[in-house]
């Protein structure tokens, strides 16, 4: 038998190469369903007060649609494995560049609004979790019934209305950014890393209050399950052998609690908090949108309405790529964690 | 047992509430110099030529380019709009049109000079009106409308003097001149920048700009915003002096209750795409200037095919046109804001001028459109779909519901059909949609135009696909004719054949709601329908 790392190692290789064929068949997949949709994206762009068919023509020629579809993905995947993944009609320019840009702004949100939720969610798991049917208990289970029931464009609404409108506490919520601040130099893509490596506080300041309603409300929707998850395995860890030894051997409240039943608890939540986390970067497009949030999902949903092919698919393919990435280290931390997965 | 895990959730609160505090205004004094213009839609690319161009593109090109002349503005019920029949020079000092129409001469302003201090010259001129007819971009099918076809009728003359010949004297070619596409582009920049596949430089152009306009590009960040700062040395505009604001921010914002929000806060400048039901309540404020002006280059239709039964058959179209609840439409759709084609009182029964788009004298009358029907042949109605696209869907979704019940009362069965955007223009392309709404607009709104190119030939723009060889001879002929009184006599009859033939029910015009701060004064509706930011000041 191998050394554990080692094996842990040989593991993540294989199974990243075994994931190559799954994401090269989202990438055709994702090609034919966008050439199958109806909506053809040539007549859309020409629309100009006098686009004829001489335009459409153009637009199709510039788009590669006037070859047939089998020749359109021989190009395509050759135009992928020279990392080109095509230009938008939206916005004009490469789909990777676009992407690049956007990606940074939605992982930052996703990252600050998962964290927000996790401190939120643990706490309120465990004192639901310490006091099972009390009142306690109860507000926090509506608390999170609440988060979950009110869709997250219209608690990101409420809260521009309270905190930008009526109280005039949050800047105005349009974008990562206040325009009158003038940007760090681009290391990260992260601005509030970035004005941290440029020593620029007061730019940080601001990056920091405008990705604060964002991610709250964000966050609002997803502590529901955290919160349950903890809970539950609080309950059952709390009712097992060793809390119960360790409270008739007279160890402070603290100790029992937090080192014992706490840090058996956790693991199943930073299990959900990684599909949470997912399942945010995709779906955090209604948030984008009410925020103006420059991020990729908004930037996905707009193509596709348009039929804006290129930067669909390169949304896709980014997705699955993240997932794919995701899972890996998953996989590699529950290798380090438990020796006995290595085990084939 | 005690709650020690409350701690952390406090702090987080504690936090929260710390990191919301106090937004510094330290930017008040420039403030007043910026005007911040926020929009649902985006600019994608510096040169409006390219196909695909937004509405935002055409906007900010004219700020940062200059044309040979320009549209002057007139009041139309106390509210500046745009005046087609005033062309005035932008870098053109002055113009002259030959006695027989085919000729006009520009002579270009001596102190005119490009962003990068270089003078503009006629060669400049030449080279970006021959790009113009020549390149595969948008503005050859715009030029075409003008009879401006090639690079061989544009002449240098001497470097401050260019003219231009027409095959026809076409009244539409000088206005041409003043519409978006035949922008000056500094030709030496250009070129250094063309290359044999694209001798144009239309890459190039797509992400810089090299022009002689009011305002230089900044920071220019597709799909989010754009950062203007005023060109000093600009002089064209109406007092010989630069722009007002120093800088210029256009930014996406895509939640329009957002968007309402920032102005009613006095965060944003101006506004022109709010929805109707906000622009109601912050006009009811009364804190903020509101402009409504009735976008008289644009109609709503609900459109049918023509080529497709039932409404091949002229008495169901008119059936339909008897069965629309005007009135309700117009209040749920547009809250009333914009003004109505329909519901007019004609004495004679004849139309009562020769221009287009015109109120048409229908009105809801059920018992009409029933016995309509029944001329038709279709006394138990039929079934239908009724399609409109997922963009307008605030404006088109109640009004298909009342299409649908008022319909259904005369015995039409409709579906409603909504349709993402891409997929209704295709679907329009092809013709194959029965019914549905939609609107036009056109840049040089004159009759003749209007009838060419929206009830015309097999081609996109005519909706209803109609085909009547009279009424395009008219048309075309129309296009040409010098004499005033002949041009409205041809106006009347094809408003007559319009009411006659229904092929389409013009709804209405929506208003332009631009809503800005109070300070904000010299707003103009352009034929682009989107702010020109040389217009406006601060008082």
């Amino acid at each position: 038998m191998k050394t554990g790392l080692g094996a842990t190692m040989v593991r993540a290789g294989r199974r990243l190469l075994s994931s190559l064929p799954a994401l090269f068949g989202v990438l055709v997949f994702t090609f034919l369903l966008m050439r199958v949709l109806p909506g053809d994206p040539a007549v859309f762009f020409a629309s100009g007060p006098n686009a004829g068919k001489e335009e459409i023509e153009l637009i199709r020629k510039q788009m590669g649609l006037d070859k047939s579809v089998p020749e359109q993905l021989v190009f395509y995947l050759s135009d992928i494995g020279r990392g080109n993944l095509g230009r938008s009609m939206m916005t004009g320019q490469p789909v990777l560049k676009d992407l690049r840009e956007r990606l940074p702004a939605s992982l930052e949100l996703t990252f600050t609004a998962l964290l927000i939720a996790l401190i939120a969610a643990v706490p309120l798991g465990v004192v639901a979790a310490l006091r099972p049917g009390s009142a306690v208990d109860h507000g926090v289970r509506l608390f999170c019934a609440l988060g979950v029931c009110v869709p997250t464009f219209v608690s990101g609404l409420l809260l521009i209305y309270v905190f930008y409108y009526l109280l005039g506490l949050a800047p105005d919520p349009t974008g990562r950014i206040d325009v009158f601040t003038s940007l760090p130099p681009s290391r990260t893509g992260f601005l509030s890393i970035d004005f941290l490596l440029a020593g620029d506080f007061e730019g940080w300041w601001a990056a920091c209050k405008q990705l604060i309603l964002p991610a709250v409300s964000m966050a609002l929707f997803v502590i529901a399950p955290l919160a349950r998850i903890t809970r539950a395995s609080m309950l059952v860890s709390l009712g097992s052998d060793f809390v119960r030894t360790a409270r008739s051997v007279g160890l402070s409240w603290h100790k029992v609690v937090v080192t014992y039943a706490l840090r058996n608890a956790i693991l199943p939540v930073i299990t959900i908090a990684g599909i949470v986390f997912s399942t945010m970067l995709g779906a955090n497009v209604l948030v984008e949108k009410v925020f103006s949030w420059p991020g990729v999902a908004s930037y996905a949903l707009d193509a596709l309405l348009s039929s804006d092919y290129a930067p669909v698919q390169g949304f896709v393919l980014l997705m699955a790529g993240i997932f794919v990435l995701v899972n890996l280290i998953v996989d590699v931390c529950y290798g380090i964690a438990d020796p006995r997965v290595s085990i084939e | 047992m005690r709650f020690v895990s409350f701690r952390p959730a406090a702090g987080v609160l504690a936090t929260t509430a710390l990191l919301l505090i106090a937004t510094a205004p330290s930017q008040a004094q420039t403030r007043a110099e910026t005007l911040r213009y926020v929009t649902g839609a985006s600019v994608n690319t510096l040169d409006p030529n390219i196909p695909g161009s937004t509405r935002e593109s055409f906007a900010l090109s004219m700020s940062t380019y200059d044309r040979l002349v320009a549209f002057g503005r007139k009041q139309l019920n106390g509210k500046w709009v745009f005046d087609l029949d005033t062309i005035t020079g932008e870098l053109a000092e002055s113009y002259d049109v030959s006695p027989d129409g085919l000729k006009i001469t520009f002579r270009l302003r001596k102190d005119a000079k490009f962003q990068d201090g270089s003078p503009v010259t006629a060669e400049d001129v030449k080279w970006s009106l021959d790009r113009c007819v020549t390149a595969p971009i948008l503005g050859k099918a715009q030029l075409l409308t003008g009879s401006l076809t090639s690079a061989d009728q544009f002449k240098v003359i001497d470097p401050l003097t260019i003219e231009v010949t027409l095959p026809k004297p076409d009244k539409l070619a000088l206005p041409n001149l003043a519409t978006v596409y035949p922008m000056i582009i500094n030709s030496k920049v250009a070129k250094e920048h063309a290359t044999a596949d694209d001798p144009w430089a239309t890459a190039w152009l797509k992400e810089h700009t090299a022009g002689s306009g009011a305002y230089v590009v900044e920071t220019f960040k597709p799909g989010e915003q754009v950062m203007l700062k005023r060109d000093e040395a600009w002089n064209r505009g109406s007092a010989n002096k630069p722009a007002f604001f120093k800088r210029v921010i256009i930014q996406s914002v895509p939640e329009p209750a957002t968007r309402a929000n920032l102005v009613e806060r006095g965060d944003a400048d101006i506004v022109v795409d709010l929805q109707a039901s906000d622009v109601q309540s912050l006009e009811a404020k009364g804190k903020l200037k509101v402009i409504s002006t009735p976008q008289y280059n644009a109609i709503t239709f609900v459109s049918m095919n023509n080529q497709m039964p039932p409404f091949d058959n002229v008495n169901v179209r008119r059936a339909i046109a008897y069965a629309l609840p005007y009135d309700d439409m117009f209040k749920a759709a547009l809250f009333g804001r914009g003004s109505p084609l329909f519901g007019a009182t004609w004495a004679d029964g004849k139309p009562a001028n020769g221009i287009y788009p015109f109120q048409q004298p229908v009105k809801l009358d059920l018992d009409k459109a029933r016995e309509y029907l029944k001329a038709a042949g279709l006394p138990e109605g039929f079934s239908t779909t009724f399609s409109f696209n997922v963009g307008q869907a605030s404006t088109a979704e109640p009004m298909a519901a009342l299409v649908k019940e008022s319909l259904g009362k005369i015995g039409i069965k409709v579906d409603i059909q909504k349709l993402p955007d891409a997929q209704m223009s295709t679907q329009i392309n092809e013709k194959k949609l029965p019914f549905y709404t939609e609107g036009i607009v056109a840049w040089l709104p004159s009759t003749d135009y209007f009838y060419r190119n929206f009830y015309t030939g097999n081609q996109r723009w005519n909706y209803s696909s109609i085909n009547n060889p009279d009424l395009a001879a008219i048309a075309q002929e129309a296009r040409f004719e010098p004499d005033k009184a002949k041009y409205e006599e041809a106006g009347r009859k094809l408003n007559a054949m319009h009411f006659d033939l229904m092929p389409q029910v013009m709804l209405w015009q929506p208003n332009q709601d631009a809503v800005m701060a109070s300070s904000v004064e010299g707003y103009t509706y352009e034929f682009h329908r989107q702010v020109d930011y040389r217009d406006v000041s601060r008082k």
